[in-house]
C-alpha cells in the first residue's frame, strides 16, 4: 500500500528520522512519499535512498521550498 | 574598508545555503549511524584554509595571533554550544543562512543566540565571562608546544584529510542519486538547482576563509571568519547606538543573511515557514544556550572549530571536540528517541495517510 508521510514544517534531520521509521513498517515493493520542506533533505533523503538501494520512482518540487519525493522499499 | 565584509559574507551565505553545508549536520552524522561525509567536508575547509593562512603569514600579509589558553572555559563552552546547535537546528552560521531561506525558527534562534553573546560579552554576564576566561594554562599552539615549524601539522592535516577524501570519493561511483528534473540551464542550473558536491563546496569555503583574514585585517580587525562577537556587536550596537561596534564582523554576519537570501529566492527555495510550539521552544532554548556556549569557549563552529583549528590552537581543537561530544549527547536526546506518532501509534496516525 503507498503510504504518504508529511514532514512540513519539520526541520532536518527529522524528515529523515521520519522516513526510516515509516520505511521500516513497509513490505518489500511498497511506496513511500515524503513530502518535506527542509532544504537539506534534498542531499540527505535522496542519498539515503541511493545506500539502501531504495529506487526513487519520483523527486519534484510542489512550489517554492517544498519537495516530494517517492521511495521503493526494497 | 568594511564594506569588503559584506562581499565576503554574501558568498560565504551563498556558499551555505547552495552547498547545504550544515556544520551542525555534520557534528550530527557521526552519531547517527557514522556517517562522516559532511565531518570530512568540514575538515576540508580546515586543511584548506590553513595552507592558506600560513601561506599568507610566511608572504608577511597577515599576522596569526592566538592568546593563552582557557581551558576550562573552553571545554565547558564547547560541550555546551554542540549540544545547543541540535536544539537550534543549526550552527551560527547555520542559523544565519536558514534565516534568510525563511525559516521564521531560526529566527528565534538568531535573536536569542545574539541577544545572549551579548550579555556574555558585554551585559550582564560580562564579568562571568571575564572570570571564567581568565583561568588560563601557559599553551597557545600545538606547533609551539612541539617547538616546529606549523607547516609539519599543515602537511600531516592535508595528507590526513586528503587520504579521507579520497576514500569517500573512491565509493561514491556506486551509488546513483536521484536528483530533481532540472529546469534551467548554463550557470543558472550550475549556480542555482544542480546539488553542489559536499567536498566541492568545502574547498569553495576554505577559499573564502582565506580571503577573509587580509580583508577584515586591512579594515583593522585581526581575525578571519566570526560569528558570535560580530553577532553580539550588532546587538550591542543597535541598543546602545555605539557606532564604534560595527567592524568588518558585523558587515561579515550582515552579509551571510543577505547572500543566503539570495541564493534561496533566486533558486525557489526561500518561502516564510512557521515552526510549531515545540520548535520554537527548541530554537529559543538552543539559540541563548549557542551564546553562552559560544561566548565562553571564544568561539562558535566557524570561529574556533573552522578557524582557530586552522592555525593549530589549542583552543581551536580542544573546543572542536567537545563541540562535536555535546552534538553527540543532545542527539542521543533529541533525535535518536525521535518518534514520528506515526511510527509511535499502534493505529494509523493522521500524518500517515494511505493514498
Amino acid at each position: 500500500m503507498p503510504i504518504t508521510l508529511e514532514t512540513n514544517g519539520q526541520v532536518c534531520p527529522f524528515p529523515l528520522v521520519e522516513a526510516k521509521q515509516a520505511i521500516a513498517g513497509l513490505d518489500d515493493g511498497d511506496h513511500l512519499t515524503i513530502n518535506f520542506d527542509c532544504t537539506q533533505a534534498t542531499d540527505a533523503i535522496p542519498r539515503w535512498a541511493a545506500q539502501n538501494g531504495y529506487p526513487v520512482t519520483h523527486f519534484d518540487r510542489l512550489g517554492d521550498a517544498s519537495w516530494t519525493i517517492t521511495v521503493q522499499k526494497a | 574598508m568594511v564594506l569588503t565584509g559584506l562581499v565576503v559574507g554574501a558568498a560565504l551565505g551563498f556558499a551555505l545555503q547552495r552547498g547545504r553545508f550544515c556544520v551542525t549536520g555534520a557534528f550530527r552524522d557521526v552519531w547517527i549511524g557514522r556517517q562522516t561525509r559532511w565531518m570530512t567536508a568540514f575538515l576540508i575547509v580546515i586543511a584548506v584554509q590553513s595552507v592558506g593562512l600560513f601561506a599568507l603569514q610566511s608572504l608577511g600579509v597577515i599576522e596569526l595571533a592566538t592568546g593563552e589558553l582557557a581551558l576550562a572555559a573552553t571545554v565547558v563552552g564547547g560541550f555546551i554550544f554542540g549540544f545547543a546547535i541540535v536544539l537550534a537546528g543549526g550552527c551560527a552560521t547555520g542559523t544565519f543562512y536558514r534565516s534568510g531561506e525563511g525559516l521564521i525558527g531560526s529566527w528565534f534562534a538568531l535573536l536569542f543566540y545574539a541577544g545572549f553573546s551579548a550579555m556574555m560579552k558585554y551585559g550582564v554576564f560580562a564579568e562571568l565571562t571575564a572570570a571564567a576566561r581568565a583561568q588560563t594554562v601557559p599553551v597557545t599552539t600545538i606547533h609551539d608546544s612541539l617547538g616546529i615549524s606549523p607547516w609539519w601539522l599543515v602537511g600531516a592535516l592535508v595528507v590526513g584529510v586528503g587520504a579521507l577524501a579520497a576514500r569517500h570519493l573512491a565509493a561514491e561511483p556506486r551509488l546513483r542519486i536521484a536528483t530533481l528534473p532540472p529546469r534551467r540551464t548554463g550557470l543558472a542550473h550550475l549556480l542555482l538547482e544542480k546539488p553542489w558536491h559536499a567536498f566541492a563546496t568545502a574547498v569553495l569555503i576554505g577559499l573564502i576563509a582565506i580571503v577573509a583574514w587580509p580583508l577584515s585585517a586591512a579594515s583593522g580587525r585581526n581575525a578571519g571568519l566570526g560569528v558570535t562577537t560580530p553577532s553580539a556587536n550588532l546587538v550591542s550596537f543597535l541598543v546602545t547606538g555605539d557606532v564604534a561596534l560595527v567592524d568588518w564582523g558585523v558587515f561579515l554576519v550582515l552579509g551571510i543573511l543577505v547572500g543566503a537570501f539570495i541564493a534561496a529566492k533566486a533558486s525557489g527555495e526561500f518561502r516564510l515557514r512557521v515552526p510549531d510550539a515545540t520548535t520554537v521552544v527548541r530554537s529559543v532554548s538552543g539559540g541563548a544556550l549557542m551564546g553562552v556556549g559560544a561566548s565562553l569557549a571564544g568561539g562558535c563552529t566557524i570561529g574556533n572549530a573552522m578557524v582557530n583549528t586552522a592555525q593549530f590552537s589549542y583552543q581551536g581543537w580542544l573546543s572542536f571536540a567537545f563541540m562535536v561530544l555535546g552534538t553527540g549527547v543532545a542527539t542521543h536526546l533529541f533525535i535518536l528517541r525521535h518518534r514520528s506518532s506515526a511510527a509511535a501509534g499502534s493505529t494509523p496516525a493522521p500524518v500517515l495517510a494511505g493514498v
